[in-house]
């Protein structure tokens, strides 16, 4: 079962169903955690949601008690709770990127894609990862082509990814494959 | 077919009554035997009423009204702060046991005496317009909303017939969710483009628009879809309205059903042209109409993005009651279908008094004075109606 902790988004239940096209979901508000289901889930994800990771200060003890435990995906919102929870600093970015559409491309240290693949993805953050950035097994295995802003992260030890993008998005092209990929990593 | 003076003569006998855009033209609906004033508390009780399973049912089978903007928050866990308001009811439904089908080409000889004021009093001047705008815009950069729609109002003192300015305003801009109500101590006008909520049976459609653009000469349809195509700002604005709708039916619709049927495509009326798409899915069993609603309304394309905070940014800006705009008018048929419209330009007159609200939105690369000139273009077409 997947668990999906809702930032209050306007896109997290397009995250649900595209989750459930793989497995049973269940999806709660990040401050109604049912933690018997939290528990049960072999896979936890960190939906977008408005405002930056300080705002959820809940999401991130969930990640720091479960880090290693279970499989963890963050989109967007979810992206940077993660890398902030890692000691990354998330910061305003001077063109902001909202209902657009880009291209990614994959880099070397990326495990589960094709080195040179790009893919067609939309985006919704104001918000982005500060950089240089460095924390242990995780790598930056995607980035816009233009800015070179960070797009995707993988830690293929502890089962850690994240997604800056929305593979949910009717803007991303073969989201469903992104998402296959890291289930079933 | 209805006699010619139909319309008068229901407009002089003090009636109440309602007419809904059809597909080819309009339904009147009248002689109401039943009248609920809806308030946060019955409303549930209202949503969860089941009607007796009939194999046959009546066209007048129905619930037909509106669920005002502050009933909506409420019903999805907001709370609006005190706001001045006209104490105007949040929500009225109507069991009619009349329906009589009319042509598009409405026919009325105004034969009452009207007090028209043409001057209009705007509660935000461009000044506090920018200063809210730009503190929205910082809102925008620091990810709290990706687009947010700032609403000005205007307001004057008439004493109007409302089937007057419902069927001019049907002459001069005839649009698909367009309705009317007329009761005793108030009157809805309204062209409503978009259509909210079409549900039949296990199906349902919602239709956001996003991007308008006035016709002039020398323009078509093919013109104007290679505008909003090439314009950057209408196209991301959409495609947020997009997956934010995408993302409400599928709370209530099954995994996989929710498609997008026609993606950016424009729709031509008389005087303008939208930016549309069309997205559909099928329920989930046992979903009630009451979660439809929850999940749907207040309608994201006239609210921004995402819902929830920026409802509460919002709702802590204004200063005074949206009362029904940004609502919703529509049906609920007894058999469990309806169909709902997102209430924008629209005047509501209460105690002699009109008010025309319109909101524009504002994105990272939105610019006050424009989007503050894009509001009056869209209330002129209804000041207009004022002469």
């Amino acid at each position: 079962m997947i668990y999906v902790i809702d930032h209050k988004d306007s896109f997290t239940h397009n995250v649900v169903h595209q989750f459930s096209l793989f497995d049973n979901v269940v999806c709660d508000d990040f401050s109604k955690i049912n933690n018997s289901k939290l528990n049960q889930a072999s896979t936890i994800v960190f939906s977008p949601g408005p405002g930056s990771p300080k705002d959820y200060p809940l999401s991130s003890k969930i990640y720091k008690k479960f880090k290693g435990k279970k499989k963890i995906i963050g989109i967007c919102l979810g992206f940077q709770q993660i890398l902030f929870c890692e000691g990354a600093s998330i910061i305003e970015q001077s063109k902001i990127y909202h209902g657009f559409q880009s291209e990614v491309l994959v880099n070397k240290s990326s495990k589960l894609f094709n080195t040179g693949r790009k893919f067609k993805v939309g985006r919704y953050h104001s918000l982005k990862l500060k950089e240089p950035f460095a924390a242990e097994n995780f790598d930056i295995t995607m980035r816009c082509v233009i800015s070179g802003a960070a797009m995707s992260f993988e830690n293929n030890i502890d089962k850690i990814y994240g997604f800056q993008f929305h593979p949910e998005s009717f803007l991303t092209l073969n989201g469903k494959i992104l998402i296959k990929k890291i289930l079933s990593a | 077919m209805i006699r010619e003076n139909y319309l008068n003569r229901i407009n002089s006998t003090n009636k109440s009554f309602i007419i809904y855009k059809t597909i080819k033209g309009f339904d009147l609906f009248t002689d109401f035997s039943k009248k609920i004033t809806l308030n946060n508390k019955n409303i549930i009780k209202f949503l969860n009423q089941k009607h007796k399973f009939k194999t046959k049912y009546k066209d007048t089978d129905l619930m037909i009204g509106f669920f005002g903007y502050e009933l909506l928050n409420n019903l999805i866990g907001v709370k609006l702060p005190k706001q001045k308001s006209i104490n105007f009811p949040k929500g009225i439904f109507y069991k009619p046991e009349t329906k009589i089908s009319l042509k598009e080409d409405l026919i009325y000889q105004l034969n009452s005496s009207q007090k028209i004021d043409k001057k209009f009093k705007i509660n935000i001047d461009l000044k506090s317009y920018t200063k809210i705008f730009n503190k929205f815009k910082k809102k925008i950069r620091s990810g709290e909303t990706y687009q947010i729609k700032i609403c000005t109002k205007y307001k004057n003192r008439s004493s109007i017939d409302p089937l007057d300015f419902f069927c001019r305003l049907t002459k001069s801009n005839l649009a698909p969710e367009a309705f009317m109500i007329k009761d005793k101590n108030f009157s809805i006008i309204s062209c409503s483009p978009e259509n909210l909520i079409t549900k039949n049976g296990f199906k349902i459609s919602t239709k956001p628009i996003a991007g308008t653009l006035r016709k002039t000469k020398n323009f078509n349809k093919n013109k104007a879809l290679s505008f909003f195509r090439n314009n950057i700002k209408e196209t991301k604005e959409h495609n947020m309205i997009v997956d934010m709708e995408r993302n409400d039916l599928s709370r209530i619709c099954k995994p996989g059903s929710v498609k997008l049927n026609k993606e950016k495509t424009v729709e031509e009326y008389k005087d303008l042209y939208h930016y549309v798409s069309l997205i559909t899915g099928k329920l989930k069993k046992n979903t009630k109409n009451i979660d439809i609603i929850k999940a749907m309304m207040p309608g994201g394309s006239v609210i921004g993005c995402p819902k929830i905070s920026t409802l509460n940014l919002l709702n802590n800006q204004e200063k005074e009651n949206r009362n029904i705009y940004t609502g919703s008018f529509g049906f609920i048929k007894f058999n469990g279908d309806m169909r709902f419209n997102i209430i924008i330009r629209s005047i509501l007159n209460y105690k002699s008094i009109s008010e025309i609200s319109v909101a524009s939105g504002v994105v990272i690369d939105s610019n006050a004075k424009h989007e503050f000139n894009e509001n009056f273009i869209k209330a002129k077409a209804l000041i207009d109606l004022y002469k």
